[in-house]
């Protein structure tokens, strides 16, 4: 039936002449390649493109903190999910409620590298920053008075602060400027966040055995800075530094005496604390500015009590209640009606007897001591204290903006659980390159699925 | 050793030829489809040149056939009924007439049409074998092949042979 059928297709098919298209194939073949490298160079412009632009675009300039309302503080906190975004990432928060370190497994990298934990001003989104030493918050790693900035000693071996905008995921890297420094580190912000104190490490001996501890004050402006204090070896400058509310002068605590100074480093005053007692924290000025506060310990009691800051002389307690079993107290700030916020750090073992100890010079409180944080409201009238935050066990030191705690707000909190968004963009990354293996792999057997599907479209 | 993809044009270009003309029935339509496919060969050609490049070039010639009607076939739209066999036909006896006829008839098939054809009755390819080169089913080949000689027997029966007729009883 098809015999005839194949005998004209061999006979037409024969009389086909050879057609000459070889030039003119590659010449295809060339412009196609071409017209292929243009749209994936042009693909990737508009990537890097689009990468540039849009972080400036969607961007607010604003400082969000300038949002009228400041944020409020979470009644607990929670370890950060496994994963956790960077505050750099995106999407941002925006400026911070709470910062905090500690202990446990998530809370740490590298053995003894603290992973500080950013809690939103609004929401329970948990950022992290990677710290290039064990942190305290606090301490030395601090929460500008907005909420909007960090800044924290960020590695080994470069003498560096490096202050993250949580509004915009930028990080400005601030140097001293001190001869020989081998480590810089935040101390405190100025009120108006203009200013950040921070202490230097400079290396006495050339093996680096022993140094000399500066305390600078720094203009984030201009960059210029103010010696305020220097320390002989073996003590810490400004373990606790507190700015006044006007920001024109600030006081610190050396060993066992307090300065209170101008901004420009000119000392108003310095003495001696009073045994068994320390200066109370950031928020040691009393809103009026009139009398700084301390903290004092009676056995395994702790209340605040005012001293004159021009002479160190006791003014009385505060009529704060007294916080018991605790390792110590700081207190953070106050509320715009004068209640003042502390932070209570309670022993680890509960039942140890060792907190009681007095602290050594560099260390407020003894983080070793600690098993976990409470955040306090300790109403002026005696009445007994008010707690305001909860943290998981091995959480040991916190931060709060001050404009949070002026504001006293508080809000119902549900940390997040599960797993971050950098564990899910490590999980699609890996799929992918997987994915992208396999289909390296098999790619014949998928050019010719791609024909195939082509073909019966 | 490797053949270079000159070597490659020059020695298969005939070959490749006929099937580009018989898919097509067009000289001009298979001078571009046959560059066609070779720009695509070329393109993946240190891929391939270890293989069977003509197999591929064929391949793809095929699919491209296809897929060129499938963007032109608002201008190839075949009319729903085959065209009636003229009366006016060549004489098949000769051979330069059949060839003519061959190509109208051709015309009236769909591309997959005269692919499955070409396959079948050109290259000598089993039915399966048509399926793996066209990337469908064996029962679409057989659709296909039928359905084309149903259509080559209404306008041109010439070219298919004559069905015996059964003797009257």
């Amino acid at each position: 039936m098809t015999t005839r059928l194949r005998d004209v297709l061999h006979t037409t098919a024969a009389q086909a002449p050879a057609y000459q298209v070889e030039q003119r194939a590659l010449a295809t073949a060339r412009r196609t390649r071409r017209r292929r490298a243009t749209a994936v160079a042009a693909a990737l412009v508009l990537v890097v493109l689009g990468g540039l632009v849009l972080p400036a675009a969607r961007t607010s300039p604003v400082d969000p903190a300038g949002r009228d309302e400041p944020g409020a503080l979470p009644d607990r906190i929670g370890l950060p999910p496994v994963g956790s975004l960077h505050a750099t990432d995106r999407p941002r928060t925006g400026p911070a409620s709470v910062i905090f370190t500690g202990e446990a497994g998530r809370l740490t990298y590298d053995d003894e590298c603290s992973l500080v934990t950013v809690v939103d001003g609004d929401t329970d989104a948990y950022r992290v920053v990677r710290s290039g030493w064990e942190m305290t918050a606090g301490t030395d790693v601090v929460l500008s008075p907005r909420g909007r900035w960090i800044a924290h000693d960020p590695q080994r071996g470069d003498p560096r602060v490096d202050i993250i905008d949580l509004v915009t995921g930028a990080t400005r890297q601030l140097r001293s400027g001190v001869a020989g420094t081998v480590g810089t580190e935040p101390a405190a912000w100025s009120p108006d966040g203009m200013s950040l104190v921070v202490r230097d490490s400079v290396p006495i001996h050339l093996d680096r055995s022993d140094h000399r501890r500066q305390l600078n004050l720094i203009r984030l402006d201009d960059g210029s800075s103010v010696r305020l204090a220097e320390a002989p070896s073996g003590t810490v400058p400004g373990v606790v530094v507190a700015f006044a509310p006007g920001g024109d002068r600030l006081a610190w605590q050396t060993g066992r005496v307090v300065t209170v100074a101008h901004i420009d480093g000119s000392v108003i005053a310095s003495f001696p604390l009073a045994p068994g007692t320390e200066l109370a924290g950031k928020g040691a000025w009393t809103p009026d500015g009139r009398w700084l506060t301390v903290a004092r310990r009676d056995d395994a009691r702790w209340t605040l009590r005012r001293i004159e800051p021009a002479t160190g002389a006791d003014g009385g307690a505060l009529g704060t209640a007294g916080v018991d079993d605790v390792v110590g107290l700081q207190l953070l700030g106050w509320t715009a009606t004068g209640v003042p916020w502390v932070v209570s750090y309670l022993p680890h073992p509960p039942e140890a007897a060792t907190y009681t100890r007095p602290f050594p010079n560099d260390d407020r409180p003894v983080y070793g001591n600690i098993g976990s944080v409470e955040v306090l409201s300790l109403p002026p009238d005696g009445q007994p204290p008010t707690l305001l935050l909860t943290a998981p066990q091995e959480v040991v030191s916190l931060d709060i903006a001050a404009e949070v705690i002026r504001a006293g707000r508080t809000r119902a909190a549900d940390p997040p659980g599960g797993v971050g968004g950098r564990f899910w963009i490590w999980t699609a990354l890996i799929v992918f390159a997987v994915g992208g293996i396999a289909a390296y792999r098999s790619r014949k057997q998928l050019a010719l699925w791609w024909e195939n599907r082509q073909l019966r479209r | 050793m490797s053949q270079t993809f000159h070597e490659f044009v020059v020695h298969r270009s005939p070959a490749l030829s006929r099937t580009a003309y018989l898919l097509t029935g067009d000289h001009q339509l298979a001078e571009d489809l046959l560059q066609s496919a070779l720009a695509r060969t070329y393109r993946h050609w240190r891929r391939i040149r270890d293989g069977d490049p003509e197999a591929y070039v064929r391949r793809v010639m095929y699919h491209q056939q296809v897929s060129w009607w499938r963007r032109r076939r608002f201008t190839e739209r075949l009319e729903a009924d085959p065209a009636p066999a003229q009366a006016g036909h060549p004489d098949p006896s000769d051979a330069a007439a059949l060839r003519v006829t061959l190509a109208a008839a051709l015309r009236q098939l769909t591309p997959r049409q005269r692919a499955v054809l070409v396959l079948r009755f050109y290259e000598d390819l089993t039915e399966a074998q048509v399926a793996a080169v066209l990337g469908c089913s064996v029962g679409t080949v057989k659709r296909h092949g039928h359905d084309a000689l149903v259509r080559l027997r209404a306008v041109a029966p010439e070219l298919v042979d004559p069905v015996p007729e059964r003797s009257a009883r």
